[in-house]
């Protein structure tokens, strides 16, 4: 084969994966107008009643409202925790703190149901088990791995020199940190506080075991609801968690770049 | 998952004389680090030894001596032993179908000169930020019984009757072969990178053809990739609920879903909290494995 041949195989092959992992997402959007009450595709009419039938639930208002100001609170904590740790490892590098660093990343890879279970035993002796104040406890934690990676590779990359020389020209620690590190580390910040939003909009498993009636995320309200009935109304909601998704994306895009978040 | 990057630590910076320096310098590590450490304490440490504590204890809620017997009974109960093997075996299935499919992949991302890199890097990574709810919604428009796949082979008769699609192991592996493909791509794609092309040049121009330069240099020079992605992908799909549960509906029983069950439904805690301790220590198996097939890796 030759190299031209196998690059466009490659191409093609990637075109496909692309298409793997956006079809999914993609087709849940037409499915959200369709005039027949069956989740199905290709949609049968046009209609936006399941919009309107969103709108005018307030079981979803409450539960997206919940989740808006559970995802604002907890990123805004992550992000205050989250940059002083990583100043903390990046800056003054403290005894372990490679294993401290592992230790804020392990909810990233720790199995969600096993430290689901566990967070509502210790919530529950706390007296916080199906309260928000428990819900953020637990937000926290899963938004601390996003907004540490976001702040110590941001950190790593801005010059200590610079931070040296305004402490060499008389500033102090804080007056350097306002006036120097943090208008540096500004993208990196709000790149991380609004990847920590999306996931804290998003988590699901964590929030299954601290929830109850009258305090229900909205994913895990979507959830509720198809217990009763599979419809588009699931659609609908869906479409518009993909257009808040897409309107984060942009902005994590516009200050770092996505690639960041992950390379 | 991302390596973070070390950075060199700078010069301390000029103040106080060394010791004093030193003394201050430590004071404000551990002040900058309190926040988070108690962050940890609270919402790790402390639910992971509850839950240790919790699968020993002889009684729940009062305990009255400590015991093994929880563990004795999740390993002697044929039901959860064969959850066990099957959420080991969907593991071992989503990992080997991940790697493979996102091996060329993250060959293009590492190695293209294409100027629509950028674009496939992000249709790779969006997805990963759509909610997983989202996702599932969108596997049963595509695989339900008046689905894209279902109608498209009514339409060109193929099929008079729908096919039963969802419910099914299988159902449950391409959900979660979606969900942990980006994953697989991004930590094979950021190896890949690293290794310098003039590897592969150098076997071709030794006289290797392209499968033998391929499987004789550049795979091994990549299985670092591979192993992260791995150890990330199959940590999450022992870890996995929602998709599981939305895509068997009931036909899939995962350990996840078992936990849950155990502890929320049949309220019985120190079965669940065995169970859950299981799935760590295997967790943590796998993380020390991966961590010592590295360190081998590293010293060659």
């Amino acid at each position: 084969m030759t190299a031209g041949a196998s690059d466009r195989l490659l191409g093609a092959y990637v075109a496909g994966i692309v298409v793997f992992l956006a079809l999914p997402v993609i087709i849940v959007v037409p499915s959200a107008f369709s005039a027949h009450s069956s989740l199905a595709f290709p949609p049968n009419g046009f209609s936006l009643k399941w919009f309107a039938n969103v709108f005018s639930s307030p079981a979803f208002t409450e539960a997206f409202l919940l989740s808006v100001s559970l995802a604002l609170l907890s990123s805004g904590i992550s992000a205050i925790v989250g940059t002083m740790a990583a100043i903390a490892l990046v800056r003054h590098r403290p005894p372990g703190h490679d294993a401290l660093l592992g230790l804020f990343l392990a909810p990233l890879i720790f199995p969600a149901i096993v430290l689901a279970a566990a967070l509502s035993m210790v919530l529950g002796s706390l007296g916080l088990l199906r309260t928000f104040a428990g819900l953020v406890i637990a937000h926290v934690l899963v938004t601390l791995p996003y907004m540490i990676r976001t702040v110590f590779g941001t950190l790593s990359e801005i010059d200590v020199a610079l931070e040296e020389a305004a402490y060499t020209l008389g500033a102090n620690r804080w007056r350097t940190f306002r006036r120097v590190t943090l208008p540096l580390l500004r993208p990196g910040l709000l790149a991380g506080v609004t990847f920590s939003m999306i996931i804290s909009f998003d988590e699901f498993t964590i929030s299954l075991f601290l929830v109850g009636p009258g305090l229900r995320t909205l994913p895990l309200e979507i959830y509720n609801y198809t217990d009763a009935n599979i419809d588009p109304t699931i659609a609908a909601i869906s479409t518009l968690l993909i257009v808040v998704t897409l309107v984060g994306i942009i902005i994590i895009e516009r200050l770092v770049g996505l690639g960041k978040q992950f390379a | 998952m991302a390596d973070v990057a070390a950075s060199p630590n700078g010069p301390a910076m000029s103040g106080p004389p060394a010791g004093l320096r030193d003394n201050r310098r430590a004071l404000v590590a551990a002040g900058l680090l309190a926040p988070g450490i108690v962050v940890l304490l609270v919402a790790l440490v402390a639910p992971f030894l509850m839950m240790l504590a919790t699968s020993i204890q002889d009684r729940f809620p009062d305990p009255t001596g400590v015991t093994l017997d929880h563990y004795a009974a999740v390993v002697s109960d044929p039901y959860l032993v064969a959850i066990m093997v099957r959420t080991f075996l969907l593991a071992v299935v989503v990992t080997v179908l991940t790697a493979i499919l996102g091996y060329p992949a993250a060959w293009f991302l590492a190695r293209t000169p294409s100027r629509w890199k950028h674009v496939v890097f992000l249709g790779i990574i969006s997805p990963l930020l759509v909610s997983v709810v989202v996702r599932t919604i969108g596997w049963t428009i595509i695989l339900g019984n008046e689905g894209l796949v279902n109608n498209a082979l009514a339409a060109l008769g193929i099929t008079a009757e729908p096919l039963r699609l969802m419910d099914s192991f299988w159902s449950v592996t391409l959900g979660l072969v979606h969900v942990l493909l980006p994953f697989m791509i991004l930590s094979i794609a950021s190896v890949l990178g690293k290794i310098d092309p003039a590897f592969a040049e150098a076997a071709f121009t030794l006289g290797a053809n392209p499968v033998r330069a391929f499987t004789k240099v550049v795979l091994p020079l990549s299985i670092q990739g591979i192993a992260t992605g791995s150890v990330i992908v199959f940590c999450l799909t022992i870890g996995s609920y929602i998709t599981p549960i939305w895509l068997g509906r009931g036909f899939v029983t995962v350990l996840a879903i078992a936990i849950y069950d155990q502890m929320v439904t049949l309220v019985d805690w120190p079965t669940g909290a065995a169970m859950s301790m299981i799935v760590t220590a295997g967790t943590l198996a796998i993380l020390a494995a991966y961590g010592l097939l590295t360190r081998r890796f590293a010293l060659r």
